[in-house]
């Protein structure tokens, strides 16, 4: 018991890191699912692109020996524009391409052209970039060693710097969609999207922005998750595009604080998992988990219940 | 009344099924064909499958066909499962690596289990449907998205569990038992031995050998032919059309009695014992079985396959997987991949540009162009240049086609720029490639989009020869994700399948 | 005895209260319309009946059983069908399959007998061909012949309309359930669909709840009228008498015009 409570805050810290990270690709995820219905399964990919495009920056940046050219901290901030940018750009790409043509098909039709957009864009990353694994080298901007103590856990400056840079982000989606026109908007097309092209609301330019949005949240976590985690390579969003839609389902699809609530929720039980049970059944218990939930409460943690007109 | 008079032409009212049909002698072959009974087609097609084996000696050609048998099955048992109850299950394939896992169990010596192949296969049977049902009872709850991240999980966690099941604590036994061999996976399992025919060994029937391969072959024909029958004699019953029913509209079809729950637990079970016993034909045949056999790769394969050949279409759904499973076949062999590939765009551009001269105006522009740059590049920078990289084999070790299509390459590879670094430079055409093609694609017909396919082509063919020929693994999965998207834009009912509409 | 009954139904929506303690019964053989403004709760009322809602509080009977807690599923197969206010056909499946599918609930072969194609399999698939081919046949000549194998998304409006009446009536039930029949229909084929409606009862036997707004469809065949408005039952007796009452006239046109009447 005493192990556990030892243990409990540097798994709180690492459950509130890797959430973070699950909390930005679910909020793509539900985004786009909460106004068109569609789950992008190429998400996680474009994530996987975000972390590809920090490597390079970085690697641009950093020297093979000797000082850094600017400041680790502009350095950073550079990879996450270009990141943020690129992978944005990557999203509104995929939906001209692979969905728009598909927005009145069955629901069938845009989830299998997801799928192979999925598997076109790791394959492409396959062909010009190897399978080999790539590592960020986060020692050179960030001091293994900076950090702070928090009792018996250990708060790192790359830690810290993840949690925040995610809660900054979601600061910034919360204001945009709740104060702003283009916020209402979204809601809008969400809701009813005929009835918001009636009133006037440029659906196209919405779905387009939302995309932008949701893909750019993408990219930073792909830098974050490179940041922190270090390893990066084409299959990666994969695995990480399931747990955002797991976030994204527990949190309650198409609602994004719950895409927030869940990313987190899912990254402690994830962490709390390798570190209490064992880290060989991590897959298979979040895995469990999620199905656990759905069960008990399909609609997720702030979902709402949606009523069919029959 | 007056209005009896209107819609009652039926000439009339077939224009659409008239237009849709193809003419000249695509169309008379095909209507010729239609016009036998459908059991004769189909025996025909088996019939002409099962004499591969007395055709040729080639095991690998045999295995190839092999292949094809397996992967059908799998589709069909998938077909069911989407293509008749619409549901979305991303996780198929666990279910067949359940059944090899369980062949693999249950006859080898690995817990020197050596069940009689038959009792295996039944319990299989078995495991399969009760796994199907018990999967599908939570997917009841589940609406369409959610259902199929659940099974993609179940799918990935499958994989997973199979690769760490190597050490499993158990209490009534001291240390961790190996029940699934990791990720070396289990070998040595015992060959199928049904109705006292040993498949492991070679058999001669009638003065004639039939290796093992062969052997196996039939046994995976045998199970295609089984699994084409029940499924089509469940389509042609109050399931087949509970089922279509359920996936028209689910509500009303509830309304109208039928019992949607039952009947989507019953579509899952039957797909998945078709993957089970599938798997565990496939264990005895590989030998081995290997947790990244059942990798998600194989799922989208399947897909592929069934939307290529057409949801809910039988013969669609075979034919689909006979090409999806002859491709990485092709493309094992950098020759013959690129007279298929080369084929294949000349084919493409000449079926589907019309009025036909413009195919061949855009096949000579192409050519053109090739020569153009190739001289260009000759006279500018002659060091970049690579010579061909093929050689002609000797008359002794290959066969005349080999060398044609040896020849053929070193022809292509002279006509083409072929750099002496290729990776670099053919890694940004391709990058160049793909979003060009895209938005190539989606340009309405004119007089530009037909320039534009000359260079594109070209594009295409620099990026063949500098990176996709040297990665047949990659431009296998490249082809099936620009397959599944293509198709969903352009052709989502696949070749054979019906166009269907939609209310959204 | 009442064939259908419903008993103090109550039946809520978030805040939204959309049938309230409503009561009233359908006797073998009858024609009853409920008729009431937009949103009265009218369709809901069928919802509840098949068992696509579950009421809040009080009972459905038919045939004198309870059906709460019922699966749609098995109420259809109790004798209860219905056919939807905004069409819901197979649209890719055949006329004849639309039908054929709708045999469901009276057909018992197992997954043996389907596979090995048993003699009891093939009779079964004929008398089902039968009982389609019948029910199409109630409308004429509009659904047959080379019609069978047409999609249903080829149909007309009105044929759609005809057709999912004929699927209904392959369920093989006691009590049908119209919703809104003769909507957007011209007036030749209004005055068809009446007289189907009234040979559904005198040639097929059914009982028929129907929900109608064409007055002249209500008055053609209705034997009692039940009028709705806001989730309540307002009043229920002959056509003239539900149509002459003040309430009901208030309720579909406004309190002045109530009292200028």
């Amino acid at each position: 018991m005493e192990q556990f409570l030892a243990q409990l805050p540097q798994q709180l810290i690492n459950g509130l890191t890797l959430g973070s990270v699950y909390a930005l690709i679910a909020l793509g995820y539900s985004m786009v699912y909460g106004i068109l219905q569609l789950l992008n399964f190429a998400h996680g990919d474009v994530y996987m692109i975000g972390a590809y495009i920090g490597f390079g920056v970085m690697t641009a940046f950093l020297p093979a020996s000797g000082p850094l050219p600017l400041p680790a901290l502009v350095i950073i901030l550079l990879m996450f524009i270009a990141a943020m940018l690129g992978c944005g750009l990557l999203g509104i790409g995929i939906e001209w391409f692979a969905y728009r043509p598909l927005r009145n098909a069955p629901r069938l039709a845009p989830l299998i052209s997801a799928l192979g957009t999925s598997i076109l864009i790791q394959n492409a990353v396959q062909l010009t970039l190897t399978a080999a694994y790539h590592t960020y080298r986060t020692d050179k901007l960030i001091p293994i060693t900076a950090g702070i103590d928090l009792g018996p856990a250990r708060l790192s400056a790359v830690r810290a710097l993840v949690i925040l840079s995610a809660i900054v982000l979601m600061i910034v989606l919360t204001y945009l969609v709740r104060r702003t026109q283009f916020g209402r908007a979204m809601r809008a097309v969400a809701l009813d999207r005929e009835a918001a092209a009636m009133m006037g609301v440029n659906v196209d330019r919405i779905i387009v922005l939302t995309f932008f949005l949701g893909s750019a949240l993408a990219g930073a976590a792909g830098v974050l998750n490179g940041l922190v985690f270090s390893r990066v390579w084409h299959t990666m969003g994969f695995n990480a595009g399931l747990k955002g839609f797991t976030a994204a389902v527990v949190g309650g699809i198409g609602n994004i604080p719950g895409a927030m609530l869940g990313g987190m929720v899912l990254g402690l039980v994830e962490s709390f998992a390798v570190g209490f049970i064992s880290p060989t059944f991590k897959e298979s218990i979040t895995f469990f988990a999620l199905i656990l939930f759905l069960l008990i409460r399909p609609r997720g943690l702030l979902g709402a219940t949606a009523v069919q007109k029959v | 009344m007056a209005s009896d008079k209107f819609g009652r032409d039926e000439w009339v009212a077939q224009i659409d099924a008239r237009r849709a049909a193809p003419t000249g002698v695509t169309g008379q072959l095909l209507a010729r064909w239609n016009a036998l009974p459908l059991g004769w087609r189909w025996l025909g097609v088996l019939a002409a499958f099962a004499a591969i084996p007395f055709l040729t000696s080639n095991d690998y050609l045999i295995r190839v066909a092999g292949t094809v048998c397996l992967f059908a099955t799998l589709s069909l048992g998938l077909n069911v499962v989407v293509g008749y109850a619409g549901l979305l299950d991303l996780g198929f394939v666990a279910f067949y690596g359940l059944g090899a896992y369980a062949y693999a169990l249950l006859s080898s010596g690995k817990f020197d289990l050596h069940w009689p192949s038959w009792v295996t296969l039944l319990f299989i049977g078995v495991l399969g449907l009760a796994f199907g049902v018990l999967l599908g009872l939570p997917s009841l709850r589940l609406l369409g998205d959610y259902l199929a991240i659940v099974t993609l999980g179940f799918g990935l966690v499958f994989v997973q569990l199979a690769i760490t099941m190597d050490r499993v604590e158990v209490p009534w036994h001291a240390g961790p038992i190996d029940v699934t061999g990791g990720s070396n996976g289990l070998i040595n399992l015992d060959p199928l031995r049904l109705f006292g025919l040993d498949f492991g060994e070679p058999l001669t029937l009638f003065g004639y050998a039939l290796s093992s391969v062969a052997l196996y072959f039939y046994a995976l024909l045998a199970a295609l032919a089984v699994v084409l029958l029940v499924i089509y004699h469940l389509n042609q019953s109050r399931i087949g059309r509970a089922w279509r029913a359920m996936r028209e509209d689910s509500l009303a079809a509830e309304a109208m009695g039928m019992p949607t729950k039952r009947l989507k637990l019953l579509a899952f079970a039957c797909g998945s014992a078709i993957a089970g016993v599938s798997g565990g034909i496939f264990a005895a045949w590989q030998h081995s079985v290997f947790p990244l056999n059942f990798s998600t790769d194989l799922l989208i394969t399947l897909y592929a396959m069934m939307v290529l050949g057409g949801l809910g279409s039988l013969p669609g759904v075979v034919i689909g997987a006979g090409i999806l499973a002859v491709i990485p076949e092709l493309l094992r062999s950098p020759e013959l991949a690129r007279v298929a590939f080369y084929s294949a765009v000349v084919l493409g551009v000449a079926l589907f540009l019309r009025p036909r001269r413009n195919g061949l105006i855009v096949l000579a522009g192409v050519i053109l162009l090739g020569l153009i740059l190739r001289l260009a590049t000759q006279t500018l920078w002659p060091d970049l240049l690579s010579p061909p990289t093929i050689t002609v084999a000797a008359e002794s070790v290959s066969t005349a086609f080999e060398r044609t299509a040896q020849t053929f390459g070193i022809i292509v590879q002279k006509w083409i720029i072929l750099p002496m670094e290729p990776t670099p430079p053919g890694n940004v055409a391709f990058l160049v490639l793909l979003p060009a093609l895209l938005a190539w694609a989606r340009l309405q017909p004119s007089r530009l989009k037909l320039g534009l396919l000359a260079p594109l082509l070209y594009l295409l063919a620099f990026v063949w020869e500098t990176r996709l020929t040297a990665e047949p693994a990659v431009t296998r999965l490249l082809l099936i994700g620009t397959l599944l998207v293509v198709l969903m834009i352009f052709r989502p009912h696949g070749l054979l399948g019906t166009k269907r509409v939609e209310l959204v | 005895m009442a064939l259908l009954e419903l008993v103090n139904l109550h039946k809520h929506f978030g805040g939204l209260q959309v049938v309230l303690d409503l009561s009233f019964e359908v006797n073998p053989g009858e024609i009853v319309s409920l008729i009431g403004p937009n949103g009265a709760g009218k369709t809901t009322v069928f919802n509840l009946i098949t068992g696509l809602y579950a009421p809040d509080r009080g009972d459905i009977r038919f045939d004198g059983k309870s059906l709460l807690g019922l699966e749609p599923h098995q109420i259809a197969k109790r004798g209860i069908a219905r056919t939807f206010q905004s069409l819901r056909l197979f649209l890719n499946m055949s006329v004849i399959e639309n039908v054929m599918a709708a045999a469901y609930p009276r057909t018992h072969a197992n997954l043996a007998q389907i596979i090995f194609r048993t003699p009891g399999f093939r009779k079964e698939e004929t008398r089902i061909r039968a009982v389609a081919e019948e029910k199409l046949a109630f409308f004429g000549e509009r659904l047959q012949g080379y019609r069978f194998d047409q999609p249903a998304y080829s149909l007309s409006y009105a044929n759609r309309r005809r057709l999912e009446i004929a699927r209904a009536m392959a369920t093989e039930p006691k009590l049908l359930l119209l919703d809104e029949p003769a909507a957007g229909m011209n007036p030749n084929e209004t005055l068809e669909i009446t007289e189907v409606i009234g040979e559904l009862r005198t040639r097929g036997g059914y009982t028929i709840l129907l929900i109608e707004h064409d007055m002249k469809v209500v008055e053609g065949i209705s034997d009692r009228v039940i009028a709705l408005d806001y989730g309540e039952k307002i009043t229920e007796g002959t056509y003239h008498a539900v149509a002459t009452d003040k309430r009901v006239i208030e309720a579909y046109l406004g309190r002045k015009s109530a009292m200028t009447k």
